[in-house]
């Protein structure tokens, strides 16, 4: 009963909080949700215009071109998501490079990292003993500067997406199958590298425990499988953080449009689901990246010691 | 609780028919969220390279560099902690031995005191009881030495005595050699019954 009368009263609140704002989804055919997470050609940065308290920034566009011997169009035109990606790099090389420092000259004087520096290098810890070299095995301090750059730069893009003026640039498929395409060449590579000829192995089935018959039977079923299985791990890579990114944000964004299209006291439900869905997303961001890290460390501890 | 529900089926139907028309916005706009863009992945694989280098060199190098000194000072630490418990350990051991051996030692010297007191006591009481003996043996042999002279003596009296007596009684003087031979060897004869005792 103590939680129907505090689910009202919360309601309540929200609802006078939000008829002081201006109604500004007047017309009819608004959609916040389609800009908000597709590329743009142009930003928005905070700016002290009432009520919109943004201003549109036109990106420079650069003529496209032709692949050589293709026909596929390249626009290296400077987009949203490509700023959101400088900055969140940046961002990511301002911090981990202060806490780095801040780390070495802290080891010397009192020995340990303290405060920021000593969160960041927690962090960098954690992934690095607990995430990256159980999966990748031994020998794996190699690939360590390569996930540990993945797992920031999908958190940093993932954080940047849930700042207001942001965009989630890992919410673009181009940019999650590009990292995913990444992951896909060090896997192979390190395949390679750890198994030589071997490495044929993790795409032609030939055991040579069974005997003839069998042997190429199950070299024509298997092998397409595991030709697929190369290409379904970074596919799954791509989709899984491009759906986590999107979804996310198109709920957070419907719930805030329901709180606008209700215009009553009924705009409290989808105004404290709206608070409780960005406070998943902050967890997911983390989360996807985690993943994402984890999963590729383990496709590299896999094909490291995959013996057929 | 009636109203909480017709607040959230309120909610659902809204939904529903926001859902609806943010459908036909995008069909009407086709919004391509399935094509990657090649502009966007390269710039997305020079952001990446860019970063991956940066970091590599500025950042993860001399973090995992002061983490890697503060692991090798945290073991060398720890191995000496380690040497010296041992050298402690070893120490201790050391003393308790040399203690043990002070131990022993010590009963060692008491127990040869308590032999060499014993010994010695016993010596002493020996030498006392021989002490004695002798000094009793010598008392002994002195009286026997005292009483022979005085038995000597009480002979040579007698016999004196018995000759001045006999003298008297024949009238002459009975003081030849011979006669007090004859005394002498009478008394040797009275003596010799009584030497027996």
């Amino acid at each position: 009963m103590t939680m129907t009368r505090l689910l009202r009263l919360l309601t309540t609140a929200a609802a006078l909080l939000l008829f002081a704002l201006p109604a500004q989804a007047q017309a009819a055919d608004v959609d916040i949700i389609t800009p908000h997470i597709t590329d743009a050609h142009e930003i928005e940065i905070p700016w002290p215009t009432w009520p919109t308290m943004h201003k549109v920034v036109h990106l420079p566009r650069v003529t496209t071109f032709m692949l050589p011997g293709t026909r596929i169009e390249v626009d290296m035109s400077p987009t949203k998501h490509v700023v959101w990606m400088l900055i969140a790099a940046l961002t990511i090389c301002g911090l981990l490079i202060f806490a780095a420092n801040a780390t070495n000259r802290q080891t010397r004087t009192v020995g340990h990292a303290k405060g920021f520096a000593g969160g960041i290098e927690a962090m960098v810890l954690y992934i690095r003993n607990e995430v990256i070299i159980p999966n990748v095995g031994h020998h794996g301090n190699g690939f360590v500067p390569f996930l540990l750059t993945l797992f920031f730069f999908i958190l940093f893009c993932n954080l940047w997406g849930i700042f207001p003026w942001g965009s989630t640039a890992t919410g673009n498929i181009a940019v999650t199958a590009t990292l995913a395409l990444m992951t896909f060449f060090v896997v192979e590579v390190a395949g390679i590298r750890a198994q030589g000829i071997g490495y044929l192995g993790t795409i032609f089935y030939w055991n040579k425990d069974l005997n003839i018959v069998l042997r190429v039977m199950l070299f024509l079923i298997l092998s397409p499988i595991e030709l697929l299985g190369k290409f379904t791990k970074p596919f799954a890579l791509t989709i899984r953080l491009f759906a986590n990114m999107t979804a996310g944000h198109i709920v957070v964004l419907a719930l805030i449009g329901m709180i606008f299209s209700f215009k009553s006291i009924a705009s409290g439900a989808p105004f404290l689901m709206a608070v409780a869905i960005n406070m998943l997303e902050l967890f997911v961001a983390f989360l996807q990246a985690f993943i994402f890290t984890l999963l590729s460390s383990v496709f590299i501890g896999q094909i490291r010691e995959a013996h057929h | 609780m009636r109203r909480t529900l017709a607040t959230l089926s309120l909610s659902f139907a809204s939904a529903m028919s926001l859902l609806a028309q943010e459908e036909h916005a995008a069909s009407a706009e086709s919004a391509n969220l399935l094509d990657p863009k090649v502009g966007l992945m390269f710039w997305t694989l020079i952001i990446f390279v860019f970063l991956l280098v940066v970091l590599s060199k500025f950042a993860y190098k001399p973090l995992l560099a002061a983490v890697e000194a503060r692991e090798a000072a945290l073991e060398k630490a720890l191995g000496d902690a380690k040497r010296d418990r041992d050298a402690a350990a070893l120490l201790l051991a050391e003393q308790q031995k040399a203690l043990a051996e002070a131990r022993a030692e010590m009963q060692k010297a008491l127990n040869d005191g308590r032999a060499a007191a014993e010994t010695l006591r016993a010596e002493m009481l020996e030498k006392v009881k021989a002490e004695g003996a002798d000094m009793l043996d010598r008392t002994r042999r002195e009286m026997q030495a005292e009483k022979e002279k005085a038995v000597a003596e009480l002979r040579r009296e007698a016999v004196d005595l018995a000759i001045s007596g006999a003298s008297k009684v024949i009238g002459r003087n009975l003081d030849s050699a011979t006669d007090r031979a004859l005394v002498e060897s009478f008394l040797s004869g009275l003596d010799a019954p009584k030497g027996a005792r």
